[in-house]
């Protein structure tokens, strides 16, 4: 710890973003951390409060479900902005470009001729027993053969630095209407520190969006829609930003309609033909004529409109039997057998329950895995085995043996650490914590992805933790990607 | 449009207006109750009861009434929609619902507001809050007016708040007659007149009634006023004329659509002509102001078939295929 009196680099970790593990900060950071010195600690404090305030007047909540009232929370903001060179944005960014590419080829063949099953890169029965795998998209053609049209992928940075795919999301990735307001905030409180640096903007997205939403329709000037479960939904902000932002109607299951395999929706002119439907439901509840039949968000007739051509559906169903996260181990084979190339980002060593000797292995060594169901999210379901007491591991090694398939587990990652603005030891300060990025990217007809340059740095603000979900006492962080030459550069 | 958008809309502008009333009368209600040299025998409190349809409501939680539970009622209690923090509540979650079509800046406003006043839970000085409350929702209504598009979405909001307005003051002359009717001797006395110069202060209307009229406090006038001045904002004719222009500029689809326009033109023209004027004479004060309560009821079932829950539907930008069905719109489910 140099000479900055409100930073604390006395982390655990081994790899901070913004200190050496010599204890000095890095090059990088030098000026963000001079301007919160200069602030001091009831500047950095104000301007906090004043953060958070924005934000809860300008509606950017998300709702607690366990809360039987549905409050409204904020997702914490972290006045610190994470900053990603040039040089290391250019390899995540190839490297969400070629996943995006290889999964998008894999669920093409899965949902046809389904050849890399034929070939043995992946087990049949992996695929085909998978609760995620969707019969109904058998032989169905979406437009340009694309499924995923909107994809998060999920990365972490490990003792060595390197970046690490964690998981993929491919169904319906939510956040990046934070990484957008995130730097809306940043800019109001902290214009100067913004300006000492060279950041690429973020607030294109809604128009990456929208564009490749409407390269799926064949019309030149295509309705597009925002399918959302409601307001009750916890991410309804970012649905209803998004549509806003895009110009494009947000819709619920209530306002469309489907007849003689098209789809409507009911104004108050009459029925709207809608050509494109960014769907930000659970495939479940989609078509209670093909999914569960109590569904009342979704819409009757909606996979027939789809099948007939006369609607696109973002991101198509069925997506989940490729960022399953026993899927997620063969994601390098996959990479390599319709690209023939090596993957860009590593992923982290995943061992199968579905697998013996994996089985065998993880029944073993429980004290140094994070275990996680197959088919979950939000870091629900999880055990972290380093953190977990003996009654529970019990309990997990029961679970695990019962229902092998159901798990996999990886070995406890040391995600890095980042400064960030928290009470610990009775004082106000900024002390490492536990962060991870999700860069989004979107996919148009052609197959041509794009990523946005910044992404969702999600941080676990207690001490220790290394789950970062918003759901779990988590916040977030302005994440920056700087021009090229924009290190460290003080613009004259 | 979508339908439920509109719905949301209308409703939005319908209840930002009535908390906006239930504000004034209480306002009003509560410097008529300091005078009390008047009126020690007059129960001022269950009009507000009347005006705002509670009086149900009201006697299951609370056996007698009292200017303290008339006013925890109807300001901060929330277990039923009447109250001003649920009407607030009401708008903000049909704010939150159609973001995209009203401006940012409405949607601060109202969201800030909602913030204070929710957080806190409490309501402060009474005086104050009245106050502060009729100023946010003439601020609101302003920005509307000068930072939102004057399109369909604007007109439905005029659409929501003006059929409110006129409802809103019908049943405040209403009140007049029904509960705090003097006895033959008392009218044209200083009770009576006073009653009528509150009246006019609910609804901003004493200045203009002094400036119009030049004159003493005369109940015709007051009557004319606020029943037939096509210039005075809170009046029915200013009111009605403003839902027509509102449904003028969304414009007809469909039989219902027009035949709501024609209904409220017809409306319009005995407002304006003499009809009224004469049924204000000759009906007597109570059956009129029902026939325009009947009127406005009437207007607001043809705006909910002909807009929300169209039963019959036509292609948009194909008025010759013409398709017959059922769609009911579900109603928002409350939690």
């Amino acid at each position: 710890m140099d000479s900055y009196a409100i930073f604390s680099s006395s982390g655990a970790a081994p790899y901070d973003e913004a200190f050496e593990t010599s204890g000095d900060s890095r090059a990088l950071y030098r000026q963000a951390f001079e301007h919160f010195q200069g602030l001091g600690p009831e500047g950095v404090e104000n301007l906090q409060h004043s953060a958070d305030l924005s934000m809860l007047n300008q509606g950017v909540t998300f709702t607690v479900y366990s809360d039987a009232r549905g409050t409204e929370k904020i997702f914490p903001f972290d006045l610190m902005p994470r900053i990603i060179t040039d040089t290391e944005w250019s390899v995540i960014e190839a490297g969400v470009v070629q996943r995006m590419t290889a999964l998008n080829l894999f669920l093409e063949d899965i949902y046809h001729g389904q050849k890399i099953l034929r070939d043995g890169i992946v087990p049949t029965r992996q695929v085909m027993m998978s609760s995620l795998f969707c019969r109904e998209m058998s032989g169905l053609n979406p437009p340009g053969g694309i499924h995923v049209h909107i994809g998060g992928i999920d990365l972490i940075r490990n003792q060595s630095g390197a970046f690490y795919v964690l998981e993929d999301n491919l169904r319906v990735p939510s956040g990046v209407s934070y990484v957008i307001e995130n730097r809306w905030v940043m800019a109001r409180v902290q214009p100067e520190l913004l300006n000492e640096y060279r950041v690429r903007p973020v607030d294109h997205y809604p128009n990456m969006l929208f564009d490749s939403l409407a390269s799926l329709s064949p019309n030149d000037n295509p309705t597009v829609a925002v399918l959302t479960p409601g307001i009750f939904n916890s991410a309804y902000f970012e649905h209803s930003f998004l549509a806003n932002q895009m110009g494009a109607e947000l819709v619920e299951g209530q306002d469309l309609l489907v007849d003689r395999d098209v789809l409507y929706m009911k104004t108050t002119r009459g029925l709207q033909k809608v050509d494109v439907l960014y769907l930000r439901l659970d495939t479940d509840f989609l078509d209670p004529l093909v999914f569960r039949p109590d569904s009342m968000l979704g819409v009757s007739g909606l996979m027939n409109a789809y099948r007939a051509g006369n609607v696109a559906l973002a991101n198509a169903p069925g997506n989940g039997v490729a960022d399953d996260k026993a899927m997620y181990a063969y994601t390098p084979e996959i990479i390599r057998y319709y690209l023939d190339e090596e993957p860009i980002l590593p992923i982290v060593p995943t061992y199968l329950g579905a697998r013996d000797e994996d089985l065998r292995y993880m029944l073993d060594h429980i004290p140094e895995l994070v275990i996680k169901p197959t088919d979950a999210s939000g870091g629900y379901g999880l055990l972290v085995g380093s953190q977990a007491s003996k009654k529970e591991i019990k309990e997990f090694r029961a679970m695990l043996a019962a229902n092998p398939a159901h798990y996999i587990a990886q070995p406890i990652q040391q995600l890095s650490t980042h400064p960030t603005w928290v009470e610990q030891d009775g004082g106000k300060g900024f002390f490492p914590r536990h962060v991870d990025l999700r860069p989004y990217a979107v996919c148009d007809v052609n197959g041509n992805v794009r990523v946005l340059p910044g992404g969702l740095t999600r941080v676990a603000l207690r001490r220790g933790t290394l789950v970062v979900n918003s759901s779990q006492g988590g916040g977030s962080k302005d994440t920056w990607v700087l021009h090229p030459n924009g290190t460290g550069q003080r613009l004259a | 449009m979508l339908s439920r958008i509109a719905r949301n809309i209308y409703t939005l502008g319908q209840q930002i207006e009535r908390a906006e009333n239930i504000a004034r009368i209480l306002d009003v209600n509560q410097r008529m109750s300091l005078e009390q040299v008047y009126f020690s025998e007059l129960d001022v409190w269950s009009p507000m009861l009347a005006i705002t349809r509670s009086r149900e409501a009201f006697d299951e939680k609370y056996d007698d009434v009292t200017q303290r539970h008339v006013l925890e009622f109807l300001i901060s209690d929330t277990s039923h929609p009447f109250s001003i923090r649920s009407c607030l509540r009401h708008a903000r979650e049909m704010a939150r619902t159609v973001r995209e079509h009203i401006s940012e800046e409405m949607w601060l406003y109202l969201n800030k507001t909602y913030n204070d006043i929710e957080r806190t839970g409490k309501i402060g000085k009474l005086t104050v809050f009245l106050s502060d409350f009729r100023q946010f929702c003439s601020a609101f209504h302003g920005l509307a007016d000068n930072t939102m598009s004057h399109n369909e979405s604007w007109d439905f909001l005029c659409l929501g708040v003006s059929l409110e307005r006129a409802q809103m003051t019908t049943r405040i002359l209403e009140i007049k007659y029904h509960l705090l009717l003097p006895s033959a001797d008392e009218i044209g006395k200083p009770l009576d007149l006073h009653q009528w110069q509150a009246l006019l202060r609910s609804v901003s209307g004493y200045e203009a009634y002094r400036r119009q009229y030049k004159a003493r406090i005369e109940p015709a006038k007051v009557l004319r006023l606020l029943n037939l001045d096509p210039r005075f904002p809170r009046s029915v004719h200013f009111s009605i004329r403003r839902v027509s222009e509102a449904l003028r500029g969304i414009g007809t689809a469909n039989s219902e659509q027009y035949q709501l326009l024609r209904e409220t033109e017809y409306f319009l023209d005995d407002l304006r002509g003499g009809a009224s004027r004469n049924d204000l004479m000759s009906m007597g004060l109570m059956d009129y102001l029902e026939q325009v309560q009947q009127r406005c009821d009437m207007i607001s079932d043809m705006i909910d078939k002909a807009f929300f829950n169209s039963v019959t539907v036509t292609l948009a930008g194909q008025d010759k295929e013409r398709l017959i069905m059922q769609i009911p719109q579900q109603q928002q489910k409350n939690k």
